[in-house]
């Protein structure tokens, strides 16, 4: 495919993908904060569903012999500690590097912060990466369940996805999804005083339950 | 019922829809969702600017061009145009820093979140880089692709995430 047309197709994808990411709300630091402090599970409702739909639709494509999977490989010094370091962004910067943009697109300022620090910790490493990646290699390449069960893939994807499928109704009927909303969607209660606190400058009330 | 101007859709069926955008992304380009690579392409593209020999890095040199690299710039930046469009007809109001960010860090200037935000987005892209993957490559791609290692660096994100959610006050 022409560079044009990978272009259009990501811009196509992008807007449904942006779209979907705003009205689940789940770009909300709120949400993002509130599920690693586990108050708000919003983020893992979402996460487990672009999964199992994922699942269900690669088991169509892949059982049928539309298309090769693409996963990759298993390095497990890279996979731990890389994915811890991703982690204390993702607090810190109350987003992943997806929803960063779609932060921006809905309109908080700090996000692009958030942008740019990221693009630079991706050309430090950029610069980084002869001296790192050797560093956390070791593994057995690529490596799936399927293959550890010696299932096909579309058999062993279906059973992952009517798992996951039970994990979110327990999830839901434990917290249903309109009650994590937050009055104002952004995943938070409503809490003026913290707010009015902050913009004059004064120390936040704590937090209560 | 989903309709366009709803501040907010069921979180199954919003997550179901993103899971869906596996089928265009393994027909049309050969490759799953993801994002985090795209952060290397962007920036690597304009160091190359200032500083060329960036590009006989080989980890670059895979990031630089071809449509798949190019693909998934245009898929982030697609994000930030789909968000805009979605929160203009959901029309919630919002200021320009989250709520959330005065309650977890207490006092402070909004000139320490962003401080905040810029070292967040650092060690996120940081990390992801050296995982080879992020919430969108090594999550939504990597478990409905039954990865080993990605379950593993799914795991390690949450891991690392609570951990350094609970410095901050609970929200």
């Amino acid at each position: 495919m022409s560079i044009f047309l990978a272009i259009l197709t990501g811009l196509a994808m992008g807007l449904v993908f942006g779209f979907a990411l705003e009205k689940s709300r789940v770009f909300e630091p709120g949400v993002i904060v509130g599920q690693m402090q586990m108050r708000n599970f919003t983020m893992l409702k979402i996460f487990l569903a672009a999964v199992v739909s994922g699942l269900v639709v690669l088991a169509a494509l892949q059982g049928f012999g539309y298309v090769r999977l693409v996963p990759k490989a298993t390095i497990y010094g890279a996979d731990i500690v890389g994915g811890l370091i991703l982690g204390a962004g993702i607090a810190l910067a109350g987003a992943c590097p997806g929803t960063v943009l779609a932060q921006i697109g809905a309109g908080y300022r700090d996000a692009w912060a958030t942008l740019v620090g990221g693009l630079l910790g991706a050309l430090v490493y950029s610069y980084l990466d002869p001296t790192l990646a050797p560093m956390v290699a070791g593994g057995p390449g690529r490596l799936t369940f399927d293959i550890l069960f010696g299932l096909p893939f579309a058999v062993a994807a279906l059973v992952f996805a009517a798992i996951l499928v039970g994990l979110l109704v327990v999830l839901e009927a434990w917290r249903p999804w309109r009650s994590e909303l937050g009055a104002n969607f952004d995943g938070l209660r409503a809490d003026r005083a913290a707010q009015q606190a902050y913009v004059a400058g004064r120390p936040a009330p704590a937090a209560g339950d | 019922m989903l309709r366009y101007r709803d501040p907010a859709w069921s979180p199954y069926v919003a997550g179901a829809l993103i899971g869906l955008l596996q089928v265009p992304a393994f027909l049309l380009m050969q490759t799953a969702l993801g994002a985090s690579s795209s952060y290397v392409t962007v920036s690597a593209s304009l160091a190359a600017l200032a500083d060329p020999a960036i590009a006989q890095i080989d980890y670059v040199a895979r990031h630089l061009s071809g449509a798949k690299n190019w693909w998934q710039v245009a898929l982030v930046i697609g994000i930030a145009l789909g968000a805009a469009i979605s929160a203009r007809l959901g029309g919630v109001r919002r200021g320009a820093i989250s709520p959330v960010w005065p309650r977890a860090l207490g006092a402070g200037s909004p000139a320490r979140r962003f401080a905040m935000a810029f070292a967040g987005g650092f060690i996120m892209l940081f990390g992801a880089r050296i995982a080879d993957g992020c919430t969108s490559g090594h999550g939504i791609s990597g478990l409905a692709q039954l990865s080993v290692g990605s379950t593993i660096a799914v795991a390690a994100m949450f891991a690392g995430g609570i951990g350094v959610a609970a410095l901050l006050r609970r929200v």
